[in-house]
């Protein structure tokens, strides 16, 4: 367990955090550190292990191997439950029980004064249709009375598993704008989601995971990085080692059958240049252009199973000395 | 710590409350007491010119408890069972405990509360039928012009308080069940059929295969018939019970009261201490 105390600067660190169900390794060595008052973006396509990390983090299932300390405690203990409001997968209550009386029995459970129940229900705006029995909500309002259970508590830690799924539009520009309005203050949240530009919008800092790992982890302004040159040239694999030659290229590689050219911090690569370099050796250039930062990129750039991230470029990377360069990759390709 | 397990329940009792499914098992509970206890022996010995007024008996007030107790080791025992399975096992469907279990009290608190709740809910149950057992054998009385002779109320206390302990150890199958099979429906099957075929069954074998004898001893059935054999239930006090000729016919083996007591009670803590452990353990996913 690492070691830190209740009032560290770290609310929720995982060490090695690995979970299998039989062949499948859902979260695999997982080192996550969502520190305190920040909104933290947890990134991933699905079935990438979110929920699996979410409930561990709350107990709700055990690790197979690993440690985890939320707000200076064991997962799932009285210590940090009564501190951390959550809403994992989809919002559970009972059907035939309106919003408010679920809250009612959620509240005597957390031992949370009453009082809290209808300052809830407004901050989700749900505070008029409480009488009306859950079977009967909308998504929305299904997903609402979820984020105000959560708040009961009024908690230090709120942990949020794709809130704004199944909502419309309206519904998830509502939701995220919540989301950030919640996280001001001392608050920390922990939003997960598989939509990179909510991430991009709601959090601070974020971390992506791709098939149970950690791919990376930093600041939204570290993640989206540099923009990057992509071109499609014959032959593709010339095209590449001549790229990787121009001063200045951090990387170049293989994504869909274009070739990615990112260049180190401060550098800059006239696409006019590489065109002529491309064009004097004897490469067909079909296509040049410029791709603006996104975090869209960075995401499908790690969570691409045909080209493996050169992990330990991501700037807060926890885990920098398992590097696949470039040419591995290549090769791969 | 007491005020927060108060807290919850009142959260536990009030969920048990507004479910319908509890009402309707009370419902059908008390209607099948009365059915077998009164409605249709009734019915029979007015159609029946032959029967000469010893066949009321069982129908008049001080006859309450043996009429009543009859029902408990039969379709009461099924009918307690569903109540227990409905009280965990919903929470599987409805994907609620993700959110207890996120609440703050650890899950052996929670179902600790859980539990309570459902033994507090069952008294209800085990004095409804006594309740209207009174009701309905004061107006057979009243109509067949015999005074009324009201029950012993020590017996009838003792005989509440072992219907419950019946009512409570099969509840706490149903939990078992439930939280085995994380869920409602199969639950309640295997409670039925175990009840019917395993106990059912093997309990017809007793007088021909002689191996069967000490493991009957030691069934649900055998125990709770015997724990209402000196209460007049269960037994030919009644005449013609649903208990010695109905389809819950029972004709033993019987075994010392006492023993059935401490049967009753170590099966009720045993198997809701295997629930509480299974529940604390596995994933909830
Ligand atoms: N209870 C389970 N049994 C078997 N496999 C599971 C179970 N829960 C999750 N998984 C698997 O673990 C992986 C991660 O799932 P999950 O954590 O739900 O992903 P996410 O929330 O990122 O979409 C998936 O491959 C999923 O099929
Ligand atoms: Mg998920």
């Amino acid at each position: 367990m690492p070691d830190h105390t209740n009032h560290g600067p770290h609310v929720i660190e995982t060490r090695d955090l690995t979970r299998r169900y039989g062949e499948i390794t859902a979260v695999d060595t997982l080192n996550l550190t969502v520190r305190r008052g920040e909104v933290y973006g947890f990134l991933g396509p699905n079935g990438a292990g979110k929920t699996t990390t979410l409930r561990m983090l709350l107990g709700l299932i055990r690790p197979t191997s690993g440690g985890i300390a939320v707000l200076g405690s064991s997962p799932g203990s009285a210590g940090s439950l009564a501190r951390t409001g959550a809403m994992i997968e989809t919002p559970a209550f009972y059907p035939h029980l309106s919003g408010g009386d679920n809250l009612r029995v959620l509240a005597r459970y957390a031992a949370v004064d009453a009082s809290r129940i209808d300052l809830v229900l407004d901050q989700v705006r749900l505070l008029d249709r409480a009488g009306d029995v859950f079977r009967e909500y909308s998504l929305g309002m299904k997903q609402r009375l979820g984020v105000a259970a959560a708040l009961l508590k009024d908690p230090e830690l709120l942990i949020l598993d794709e809130p704004t799924n199944g909502l419309d539009p309206a519904g998830m520009t509502e939701m995220r704008a919540l989301i950030r309005e919640l996280g001001q203050g001392n608050r920390t949240v922990l939003l997960s989601s598989h939509l990179m530009h909510e991430v991009e919008q709601t959090c601070d800092r974020a971390g992506i995971i791709a098939a149970g790992r950690l791919v990376a982890e930093g600041t939204i302004d570290d993640l989206l990085g540099e923009d990057a040159l992509v071109v499609r040239a014959e032959p593709t694999l010339d095209a590449m080692a001549i790229a990787r030659d121009i001063a200045g290229v951090r990387r170049a590689s293989l994504v869909r059958g274009a070739i990615r050219i990112k260049t180190l911090p401060g550098a800059e690569l006239d696409p006019a240049y590489l065109n002529a370099r491309l064009v004097g050796a004897g490469v067909a250039v079909r296509e040049l252009r410029l791709e603006r930062a996104s975090l869209e990129s960075v995401f499908l750039d790690l969570t691409n199973p045909n080209e493996l991230p050169a992990r330990g470029d991501w700037p807060g990377h926890p885990d920098g000395n398992d590097t696949i360069h470039d040419e591995e990759v290549a090769d791969v390709a | 710590m007491l005020r927060s397990g108060l807290y919850m329940l009142w959260a536990e009792l009030f969920l048990l409350r507004r479910r319908v499914a509890t009402w309707v098992l009370l419902g059908t509970w008390t209607g099948l007491g009365l059915l077998f206890g009164y409605i249709v022996p009734y019915a029979m010995y007015r159609s029946d010119d032959d029967e000469g007024p010893s066949a009321l008996t069982g129908m008049l007030p001080d006859q309450l408890t043996q009429t009543v107790l009859d029902g408990f080791p039969f379709y009461g025992g099924a009918i307690a069972l569903m109540l227990g399975v409905l009280s965990v096992g919903s929470e599987f469907g409805w994907d609620t405990l993700k959110t207890l279990f996120t609440q703050g009290p650890g899950r052996g608190r929670i179902f600790t509360a859980k539990m309570v709740a459902l033994a507090i809910m069952i008294v209800p149950f085990a004095v409804s039928i006594f309740a209207f057992g009174t009701v309905a054998s004061v107006i057979i009385a009243r109509m067949e012009g015999i005074t009324v002779v009201w029950p012993d109320s020590g017996t009838v206390l003792e005989g509440v308080a072992a219907g419950w302990l019946i009512l409570v150890v099969w509840a706490a199958v149903g939990v078992l069940l439930a939280v085995i099979t994380r869920g409602t429906s199969l639950a309640i099957g295997i409670g039925i059929l175990y009840t019917l075929v395993i106990e059912g069954s093997i309990s017809l074998l007793v007088d021909t295969v002689s191996f069967v004898e000490p493991v009957v001893d030691f069934f649900l059935r055998a125990n709770s018939y015997s724990l209402i054999r000196p209460l007049g239930g269960a037994s030919g006090a009644s005449g013609d019970s649903a208990a010695t000729d109905g389809p819950g016919a029972f004709s033993g083996p019987y075994v010392d009261t006492t023993q059935a007591l401490v049967v009753l009670v170590v099966y009720a803590l045993v198997l809701t201490g295997m629930s509480a452990w299974l529940l604390r353990r596995r994933d909830v996913a």
